[in-house]
C-alpha cells in the first residue's frame, strides 16, 4: 500500500507538470489548429529564466529575500518571460503563415523547436543546471512534509501539485467566466464568424499564446524544482506534454488536465511496479499509449469525434 | 529531354561519389605514408564531449590538454598544435566517426588525445589503427576495450587511466570490506559505461555475498522518483554509474525526500564537486586529488594562472598526462626517423617505451607489459563531505 501511495504522489506530482505543458497545446491548437511543436522548447526556456532569477536572487543558499518570496517570484519571471517568448514566437514564425497550408506552420514549428534549443546551447552551454532547492532552507522543502500512512509527501511536492492546480483553476476560470476567454471561445468555434462579430481575432490568439507560453514557463520552473534542467530537457518533455494533449483530447481544456495527470500516473506506476527488464522502457510504453489513442480513440478522453458533412 | 537531363544527372552524382572515394582512399594512404618534418608544427587532436551532458568533463579536460601542449613541447624540442573535436554523448558515435575521418585525412596529425568516452573508442580505434594512428585516452575506462577475446579496441589505443576492470571490483570491494554493505541496488543506463561497470560491481558484490537488486533505467530519465520507490528500505547503497553528476545529485535527494537511507555510491562519470554534493554519498574516480601531490605544485601553480576561478577537479589531470605521454612518444618516434616521422605508426611503436617520473597523477607512469593500460593504476574513493569536499577515504 505504501508503494501504491507512493507512486500516486509520484505520478500526480510528474503529470501536473504534464497538465501544464499540455494546456499550453490544446490552447493553441483549439484556437489556431496548429501544434505548437516549439512548446517544449518554450519550457524548457521557462526553466532557465527560473534558473537565472534565482541566482540573481542569491541562489539556493543564500537567498535576498524569504523562501516563499523567492519560489514565487522565479515562478512569475519564468511565466512573464515565456509568454513575451509565446508573443515573439506567434508574429514572427506563425502569423506570417497563418493562411498558408497547415503543413507550412507546423514546419515553422519545427525550425523554432530547434532554433531554441541550440540558441540556449550555444548561449548557455550543455550542462545541467540544479535549482538546489535542497540546500534552500536546509532541506526542510524535501524533509518536512504531509505524512499519509508511512508515506511522507514533502513540501516541494505539495507546493508542485498545488501550484498547478492552482494555475489550472484560474485558466478554467479565466476562460469560461470573462469576456476574454468567451471570445477565445468564440475564435475556437469559429474564426471567421468570431472576426464578422467584432472579436480582433489577432489579439485573441496573441491572448493564447501568452497565455500557454506562460504555463510552460511555469511548468518549466516546477519541473526544475526537483530535477536538473539543461538545453536538450524539453525536446522529450514536451512531447510527452502532446501527448498528454492528445490523450486528454487536444483542443479540450478539462483534457489536457486529465491527460496530463493519466500520463504522469502512467509513467510513475510503469517505472514502479514493471520487472526491471521492463520498467526500462517505461518511455516505450508511454508511446505506445498515444499510439493506441490515435488508433482507437483519436479524439482522446474529453474530445468530440470529428464529424464531417457529406 | 527530361531523361537525358536525368541519366546526366544520375552520371554526375555518381562520378562525384566515386571522386570522393578516391580522394578519401589516397589521402588515407597519403597520410600514413608520407614523412611529416618535426621541424614543423604538428598537431594532434583532442576528441572529447565539449558540449551535451558529459560536457562537464570534456572542457574540464580541454583546459588541461591546452596547458600541457602549451608547457611541455618546448621541453621535448616540438611544435604542437592542439585541434578539438566535439563529441556530445547523447548523438552516439557519429560526430567521433566523422572526427576520425577527418583527422586521419590530415597528414600533420600525428597523435590522438582521446577519445574521452568509451562509445567514442569502440567506434573510432579501428579506423585510427588502420590510418596508424596512436590514441590516448584520459578517461575511456571500459573493460572490453583492451580486455577479454573480442577487445573493442585496437593494439593502437592506450589509456593513461585504469579500466572498470579494476574501477568494479575497487568499488565493490571497497563497500564489502569498509562499509559492511548486506543489500546493494545496482543501477544501469542502458549503454556501455554503466552497464559494463554495473557489472562489474554486481559481480563482485555477490562473490562477497552481498544481496544486490538490479534495477535499469533509460538514459532519458530525469526524474527517479518511481525508481527511488523500488529501493528497498534496508538498502545501505546504491550503485549509480552515472555519466551525468546532476542525476546522481537528484537520486540522492529523491532518496533523502522518500525517506530511504541507503548511500548513493557514484562512479568516475559522477565526479563533479560542484553539482554531485549529497553529504554522505560516495565517488570513486581514476585519480587522485593533485592539490595534494607536492611534486604537482608548480605545474598547479601555472594551469590556475591560466584558468582563474577554475576548480581543480579530477578528469583534467589525467588529460595533461595523456599528453605528457603522447609528446614524448612523438619526440621518441621523431628521434628515430632524424627529426621526421617516417610513417605515423611510429608513434604507436613507441608509446610503451614512454616511461614518465614525477607522474601528475602520483608515483611514476609506465605501461603495463601485458595489455596498452597503465601498471599498476589504482581507482580512489571519495566520500561527499556535509561542505559538499570530497574526501578521501579508499
Amino acid at each position: 500500500m505504501d508503494t501504491f501511495i507512493q507512486l500516486t504522489v509520484n505520478g500526480l506530482t510528474l503529470g501536473s507538470v504534464y497538465a501544464l505543458i499540455a494546456l499550453g497545446y490544446t490552447l493553441v491548437y483549439g484556437i489556431l489548429k496548429l501544434l505548437n511543436f516549439a512548446h517544449g522548447d518554450v519550457f524548457m526556456v521557462g526553466s532557465f529564466i527560473g534558473f537565472g532569477t534565482l541566482q540573481a536572487l542569491g541562489g539556493a543558499t543564500d537567498p535576498v529575500v524569504p523562501v516563499w518570496l523567492l519560489l514565487v517570484t522565479v515562478t512569475a519571471a519564468a511565466m512573464a518571460g515565456c509568454a513575451l517568448l509565446g508573443v515573439a514566437i506567434e508574429r514572427f514564425a506563425y502569423r506570417p503563415l497563418r493562411d498558408a497550408p497547415r503543413i507550412a506552420p507546423l514546419i515553422s514549428a519545427l525550425g523554432v523547436s530547434f532554433f531554441l534549443a541550440n540558441s540556449m546551447q550555444l548561449l548557455f552551454g550543455a550542462r545541467q543546471r540544479d535549482y538546489d532547492i535542497f540546500s534552500l532552507s536546509n532541506g526542510d522543502l524535501y524533509l518536512k512534509g504531509l505524512d499519509i500512512g508511512n508515506v511522507k509527501v514533502p513540501l516541494l511536492r505539495l507546493i508542485v501539485i498545488a501550484s498547478a492546480f492552482v494555475l489550472m483553476v484560474v485558466l478554467w476560470l479565466l476562460v469560461t467566466r470573462t469576456r476574454t476567454g468567451k471570445a477565445m471561445r468564440a475564435t475556437s468555434f469559429d474564426r471567421e464568424a468570431a472576426a464578422m462579430m467584432g472579436i480582433d481575432i489577432d489579439r485573441v490568439i496573441v491572448f493564447t499564446f501568452v497565455l500557454g507560453s506562460a504555463l510552460a514557463g511555469a511548468a518549466g520552473v516546477m519541473y526544475s524544482l526537483r530535477v536538473p534542467t539543461s538545453a536538450s530537457v524539453g525536446f522529450l518533455v514536451g512531447l510527452k506534454g502532446f501527448t498528454a494533449a492528445v490523450i486528454g483530447g487536444i483542443g479540450s481544456i478539462p483534457g489536457a488536465m486529465a491527460g496530463g495527470l493519466a500520463l504522469g500516473f502512467a509513467e510513475g506506476y510503469l517505472q514502479g511496479y514493471l520487472p526491471p527488464e521492463w520498467a526500462r522502457w517505461s518511455d516505450l510504453f508511454v508511446f505506445v499509449i498515444l499510439i493506441l489513442f490515435m488508433l482507437f480513440r483519436p479524439q482522446g478522453l474529453f474530445g468530440r469525434p470529428d464529424i464531417k458533412k457529406v | 529531354m527530361k531523361k537525358a537531363i536525368a541519366l546526366a544527372l544520375v552520371a554526375g552524382a555518381a562520378a562525384i561519389v566515386a571522386a570522393t572515394a578516391v580522394a578519401q582512399s589516397s589521402g588515407k594512404a597519403s597520410a600514413a605514408a608520407s614523412p611529416v618534418s618535426c621541424s614543423g608544427t604538428l598537431k594532434i587532436a583532442f576528441v572529447t564531449p565539449l558540449t551535451g551532458g558529459a560536457s562537464f568533463l570534456g572542457t574540464e579536460q580541454l583546459t588541461w590538454a591546452k596547458y600541457a601542449v602549451k608547457t611541455i613541447p618546448p621541453t621535448l624540442g616540438l611544435k604542437i598544435r592542439l585541434l578539438t573535436g566535439d563529441t556530445p554523448v547523447e548523438q552516439g558515435s557519429a560526430p567521433a566517426q566523422s572526427l576520425a575521418q577527418k583527422y586521419v585525412a590530415d597528414a600533420r596529425v600525428v597523435g590522438i588525445l582521446g577519445p574521452s568516452t568509451s562509445g567514442a573508442v569502440a567506434a573510432t580505434s579501428q579506423t585510427y589503427f588502420d590510418a596508424g594512428l596512436a590514441h590516448v585516452s584520459p578517461s575511456a575506462t571500459r573493460t572490453s576495450l583492451t580486455k577479454g577475446d573480442k577487445k573493442e579496441a585496437t593494439p593502437a589505443f592506450f589509456r593513461v587511466i585504469p579500466g572498470d576492470y579494476i574501477q568494479g571490483p575497487s568499488d565493490a570491494n571497497f563497500m564489502i570490506e569498509k562499509l559492511k554493505v548486506k543489500k546493494v541496488v545496482v543501477l544501469d543506463f542502458q549503454e556501455p559505461y554503466s552497464v559494463g561497470l554495473a557489472d562489474a560491481v554486481e559481480r563482485t558484490l555477490k562473490k562477497g555475498g552481498v544481496s544486490t537488486t538490479r534495477l535499469s533505467i533509460a538514459n532519458t530519465v530525469t526524474d527517479f522518483s518511481s525508481f527511488v520507490t523500488k529501493v528497498p528500505n534496508d538498502a545501505d547503497v546504491v550503485f549509480f554509474p552515472t555519466q551525468k553528476p546532476g542525476d546522481a545529485q537528484t537520486f540522492a535527494k529523491q532518496l533523502l525526500e522518500q525517506g530511504k537511507t541507503a548511500k548513493v555510491f557514484g562512479g568516475d562519470g559522477s565526479n563533479d564537486a560542484s553539482t554531485f554534493k549529497t553529504a554522505g554519498s560516495y565517488v570513486s574516480n581514476f585519480a587522485p586529488d593533485i592539490t595534494g601531490i607536492a611534486a604537482d605544485a608548480a605545474i598547479l601553480a601555472g594551469w590556475k594562472k591560466d584558468n582563474p576561478g577554475t576548480p581543480v577537479g579530477s578528469f583534467g589531470p589525467p588529460s595533461y598526462g595523456a599528453v605528457q605521454v603522447l609528446l614524448n612518444a612523438i619526440k621518441l618516434a621523431c628521434n628515430q626517423g632524424d627529426g621526421k616521422i617516417n610513417d605515423r605508426r611510429d608513434v604507436i611503436r613507441n608509446m610503451k617505451k614512454v616511461k614518465l617520473n614525477n607522474w601528475i597523477l602520483g608515483g611514476n607512469f609506465r605501461f603495463s607489459t601485458k595489455s596498452n593500460d597503465p601498471l599498476n593504476a589504482k581507482f580512489y574513493i571519495f566520500q561527499i563531505q556535509s561542505n559538499g569536499s570530497y574526501k578521501l577515504v579508499g
